[in-house]
């Protein structure tokens, strides 16, 4: 019952900060409400016994991505005015009309098989445990090559933002020269 | 105490590029080199993983040797090797066609080529992975390094749209594939591929809503990535848009790497579902052929008309796909021709009209054959091998899928793909005809770096070669299937 209703409390919070995030015309509401929805979940993530995904949600997101948002709209400025006007015609009728398609073939097949919702799961599922150590051990065992695979993306990311930010002093030499 | 399932055997290759890719990122640092000692070290870690590929399929036995190390992640199987056999071969010719580019690069010449070998590491992960979490981080590693190299020349304004355009569609089409993998773990409850196979082995599911929902999105997902319609639609102006020293590569590694891993997402973990995906595949596959020869034929850049000829070509190759397991041989095969010949035709296009450039309109082509008749010789070859004449190798390629799918029982597949090769003819003629019969212009006559002339030497060889004599490439390929 009390998980019942931290859910409802945090999932009302999360979707208000997701609709807050498109809906809001000032960039640093977007910021709070992506915040407040972060943090939301990251409740969420705790009542499912996700203590490091819920740590790492609030140090990582809601702490340093976050801060970083907040920092580039800072940088760009607030009051900026922006051209919102749309230049594709009835693209919102057309997203609007496909979304709910999409949305509707989803809910009847789900509610077609709701019986069947997760048939590998019996009876005999062990709530997982997410604290730090028990994360840790299949991390560095079951996991290690993804693990080290997730390295080569921060390798990308360092070499991909070196070598965009670069082009102002290394400018194309002219070509058949 | 418990101890990873480490196999360095399985991963040497790997190691070798990602070593080269460091080793590059440091010396740039330390000294500074010319670009030549950058390709040097490419040229060498490129060799080394061929190497160690070439011992990883003579350590493996036979075709149905397979181990499966680090935890059930990656598969170490002759497929994976073969598939990166074809991806090596499409870097060394990938960075030796678009050289000019590296060269002008200047000072980012280090990260390009970095980023190249790293998305090798990535798709050559998504050809060996058997479990959906890693081929997800291959996809990744293998498509982040392509939305930076799309816009490596940034001082281009079309660069940065094509990099934009690829990073925010190519980024929604792995949250629709990561989606589907959510998916098709809670549909099963496993996300190792022979582990979800073996679930359906053992259990009827009744109502298979959220396994078909999940299916249906890691296709689409894939679909993208290898520019299958209606999927395609960023291709055009990436390709446009993207340096076209590096455009070759990006395209062959993304058709090399999707196709890997959705055959063998299908063909391994959901064999007993081919009903189900296999009609899904023929329609996507129709699509493709049909929009793609119809869009070539109308485009004035060659470039769109080869991102239009990648479309129908995702489609020929699908039409394989549609026929199930029986059919790998012949989609390696096909694999291996056409992105040879995909990366020849854009270090052609980055000869004559600028490696570092965007655009390539049909017109700079004019009297190609009186300006550079090695270039207009190549780019004949490469053309017709992408037409799939006979006698080379794009006719035997076409032949072996589309064979696999009549058996299959899609013979309408079959109808509408030869009907699109017809078509697709004619396009490859326009720029034929361009190059041979339209006076030449004012333009300089084009001059291709040495290393891009070899490589094209080596792609026409290849082109012909395989279509004289298949049998030696179809072997190897059968080599490494169980079928």
């Amino acid at each position: 019952m009390v998980e019942l209703v931290l859910f409802v409390i945090t999932a009302v919070a999360a979707l208000a900060g997701a609709v807050t995030v498109v809906t809001a015309r000032n960039p640093v509401h977007s910021a709070m409400g992506l915040f407040g929805t972060l943090f939301s979940l990251a409740v969420i993530y705790v009542v499912n016994l996700a203590h490091l995904v819920a740590a790492v949600q609030v140090i990582v997101y809601a702490g340093a991505v976050m801060t970083l948002f907040l920092f580039v709209i800072m940088l760009i400025g607030v009051d900026k005015a922006e051209d919102t006007s749309e230049h594709l015609p009835r693209q919102r009728t057309l997203v609007a009309v496909l979304g709910a398609a999409v949305g509707l073939v989803v809910v009847a097949l789900i509610v077609s098989g709701r019986f069947v919702w997760v048939p590998a799961g019996g009876g005999d599922v062990e709530i997982p445990n997410g604290t730090v150590q028990a994360v840790a051990e299949p991390l560095f065992t079951t996991w290690i090559l993804a693990f080290e695979v997730t390295a080569l993306l921060l390798t990308i990311a360092a070499a991909g933002a070196i070598a965009l930010a670069y082009f102002k002093r290394g400018l194309i030499r002219e070509e058949h020269e | 105490m418990i101890f990873p399932d480490v196999s360095w055997a399985a991963i040497a290759p790997e190691i070798a590029l990602v070593a080269g890719a460091v080793a590059i990122l440091l010396v740039d640092v330390q000294w500074k080199p010319e670009p030549r000692v950058l390709g040097g070290i490419v040229a060498l870690s490129v060799v080394a993983a061929a190497v160690l590929s070439v011992g990883q399929w003579f350590r493996l036995d036979t075709p149905s040797d397979i181990t499966i190390p680090f935890g059930g992640m990656i598969a170490f199987d002759r497929v994976s090797v073969l598939a990166r056999f074809v991806l090596l071969a499409v870097t060394a010719m990938g960075v030796a066609g678009g050289w000019r580019l590296f060269e002008r690069l200047g000072r980012r010449a280090a990260e390009a080529l970095a980023l190249v070998l790293l998305a090798t590491v990535g798709f050559s992960f998504m050809a060996s992975s058997i479990h959906l979490v890693m081929i997800f981080l291959g996809l990744e590693v293998g498509s982040i390094s392509l939305y930076v190299l799309a816009g490596i020349t940034r001082e281009r304004p079309d660069s940065d749209e094509a990099a934009m355009k690829y990073f925010l569609l190519g980024s929604f089409a792995s949250a629709v594939f990561i989606y589907g993998v959510a998916l098709l773990f809670a549909g099963t409850g496993r996300l190792a591929l022979l582990g979800q196979r073996a679930f359906l082995d053992a259990n009827i599911v009744t109502r298979p809503a959220v396994l078909l929902i999940g299916m249906a999105l890691v296709i689409v997902g894939l679909g993208f990535k290898v520019s299958a319609a209606p999927f395609h639609t960023w291709a055009p102006d990436v390709y446009q848009g993207a340096p076209a020293g590096v455009v070759g590569f990006m395209a062959a590694g993304a058709k090399i790497g999707g196709f890997a891993a959705l055959t063998r997402i299908l063909f391994t973990g959901f064999p007993l579902m081919a009903d189900e995906w296999a009609s899904v595949v023929a329609i996507i596959s129709a699509l493709s052929m049909g929009i793609g020869v119809v869009l070539a034929l109308v485009q004035d850049d060659v470039r769109r008309m080869l991102a239009y000829s990648g479309v129908a070509h995702a489609g020929f190759i699908l039409t394989g796909v549609v026929a199930g397991a029986a059919a790998e041989p012949g989609i390696w095969f096909y694999l291996a021709a056409y992105t040879i010949q995909l990366v020849a035709g854009f270090a052609i296009v980055a000869a004559v009209t600028g490696s570092a450039a965007g655009r390539s309109g049909l017109d700079a082509f004019a009297g190609l054959a009186v300006r550079s008749p090695f270039l207009a010789a190549a780019f004949t070859v490469t053309l017709l091998g992408m037409a799939g004449i006979p006698l080379t190798s794009g006719f035997v390629a076409k032949f072996g899928v589309f064979v696999s799918a009549w058996q299959a029982g899609f013979s309408w597949l079959v109808i509408v793909a030869v009907l699109a090769s017809v078509v697709a003819f004619g396009v490859y003629l326009r720029v034929i005809v361009v190059m041979y019969m339209r006076e030449p212009g004012e333009a300089a006559s084009p001059t291709p770096s040495t290393a891009a002339r070899w490589m094209l030497v080596a792609a026409t060889v290849s082109t012909i070669l395989f279509g004289v004599l298949p049998q030696p490439l179809l072997d190897l390929a059968r080599n490494a299937f169980s079928v």
